[in-house]
């Protein structure tokens, strides 16, 4: 799983439904099971919001503690699994990382998803206010100065993902908040 | 009078006797029953100036409250009724001694309580079928709360669920077994069913063969039960035991003390 390089400080508390074993099997009742892929789904986005984890790979994951219990020993069965995501992409939850956008180099095709713990439209909200908040309105920014920059250090945009940074700056862009130019490594953004 | 008389005499002298006594006995009855009727209406007003003495008592501490209400109840004043009818002093249920007493606020805590109680329940219908663990619908209810606000305790959420009955949907408190649950749906727990939901309160879970052994079920009658309760939404299959399939009651999502199942 790719995750980002800040590490939390404390250890990701479970929910009770993590201990309940019948949580990792498929609930036949088709109203339980709504209920069960709802909590799964808060679960999921708990879990990679506390260890700011952007993308899952479905193979890595489906031997971590998330959908792992090893003291139980239960597990989500992969099959259930993509169940979940699909439940998930639904709500806009998770998505694919399509293979034209580079990075997270996962075996491709559908075994890398982003988690949307935030959805890239509040990204853009957030970039949108740490730019007027520090007079930068007007300005250039690199997309690495965003990311990684000294600047956002403190603000929860640091170490974003890269191609999530980029779908929340395609949102102001689409706002004509914004304008994208350069290529690659050095893509820089002018905020308005 | 004469004293002594036999023959017809007799019994004409005795029912004069039985009738002056008759007589005797209802002015009894009159004045013991004005007597009784002053002394209630007594005992109503101190109960009263109780009542507004100590109606932030009353409002925030959940044991005076529930002293009160068991008060009330025993003394047959029904600290719930509605005082839609009421102006009257009389009026058998006290015709809303809450309301009239402390002024509605009592009466709009357990109503907002109620209302609090339905959220709760819908909400966790999807997981539970539609009955709850009183102890844990309590902490559900009391979670949500702005801090500082008056205590919620199980007994409160027992009379607010009462005024829910009349509304129909099949809000009730019942007992199984060692537990008290709510059930929130019209449709009550057969007697089999119940067995089960008392069975899964040992161990959180039960089994065709954990039946079979305890209750001396057969296992169809077993799997009947347990599917039956599956379909309503009020237990959860496990699969993964590497033997017997396992039905876990969804109460057990949160433990007897609160604490995490398998910490």
């Amino acid at each position: 799983m790719a995750s980002s390089t800040a590490t939390p400080t404390e250890p990701f508390r479970f929910p009770r439904e993590y201990y309940f074993p019948a949580f990792f099997t498929r609930q036949t009742n088709l109203t339980t099971h709504h209920a069960q892929l709802t909590k799964w789904s808060a679960l999921v986005l708990a879990y990679a919001r506390h260890h700011r984890i952007f993308r899952l790979s479905l193979s890595s994951a489906a031997d971590s503690d998330l959908f792992y219990n090893r003291k139980l020993d239960r597990r989500l069965a992969p099959a259930d699994i993509r169940e979940l995501l699909d439940f998930m992409r639904k709500d806009g939850r998770a998505e694919d990382v399509s293979s034209s956008g580079g990075g997270g180099g996962g075996a491709g095709g559908g075994d890398v998803v982003f988690i949307h713990w935030r959805k890239p439209v509040e990204w853009a909200r957030l970039i949108e206010s740490y730019v007027e908040d520090t007079g930068q309105k007007g300005g250039v920014l690199t997309l690495y100065e965003l990311a990684e920059g000294e600047g956002t250090r403190s603000t929860e945009i640091h170490g974003i993902d890269n191609e999530v940074l980029l779908k929340a700056l395609n949102i102001l862009v689409k706002r004509g908040k914004a304008q994208i130019f350069g290529q690659d490594d050095s893509q820089g953004v002018k905020f308005f | 009078m004469a004293r002594k008389g036999v023959g017809i005499g007799a019994f004409d002298r005795s029912r004069l006797t039985s009738a002056h006594f008759a007589s005797h006995g209802s002015n009894l009855r009159a004045t013991n029953t004005e007597a009784l009727s002053t002394q209630l209406s007594v005992f109503r007003s101190l109960l009263q100036q109780f009542a507004q003495t100590h109606a932030k008592d009353i409002r925030s501490d959940p044991a005076f409250r529930a002293q009160f209400a068991r008060m009330c109840t025993a003394i047959g004043v029904d600290p719930l009724a509605s005082s839609a009818g009421g102006g009257g002093s009389d009026g058998g249920g006290g015709g809303g001694l809450w309301a009239q007493l402390l002024g509605g606020s009592v009466n709009d805590f357990y109503f907002e309580l109620a209302v609090r109680v339905v959220e709760v329940c819908s909400r966790t219908r999807g997981e539970n079928g539609g009955l709850i663990g009183l102890r844990e619908l309590t902490e559900r209810v009391s979670r949500g709360r702005m801090e500082g606000s008056a205590a919620i305790s199980e007994d409160d959420v027992r009379r607010a669920v009462g005024t829910l009955k009349p509304l129909g949907g099949g809000y009730a408190v019942l007992r199984v077994g060692r537990r008290e649950y709510v059930r929130s749906v019209p449709r009550e727990l057969g007697t089999d069913q119940a067995a089960v939901v008392e069975a899964a309160q040992v161990l959180g879970y039960v089994s065709v063969g954990m039946l079979r052994d305890n209750l001396g079920w057969e296992g169809a009658r077993c799997r009947t039960v347990i599917d039956d309760l599956v379909s309503r939404g009020m237990l959860w299959v496990d699969k993964q035991t590497g033997g017997e399939w396992e039905y876990w009651s969804p109460s057990f999502m949160v433990d007897e003390d609160g604490s995490v199942v398998g910490d």
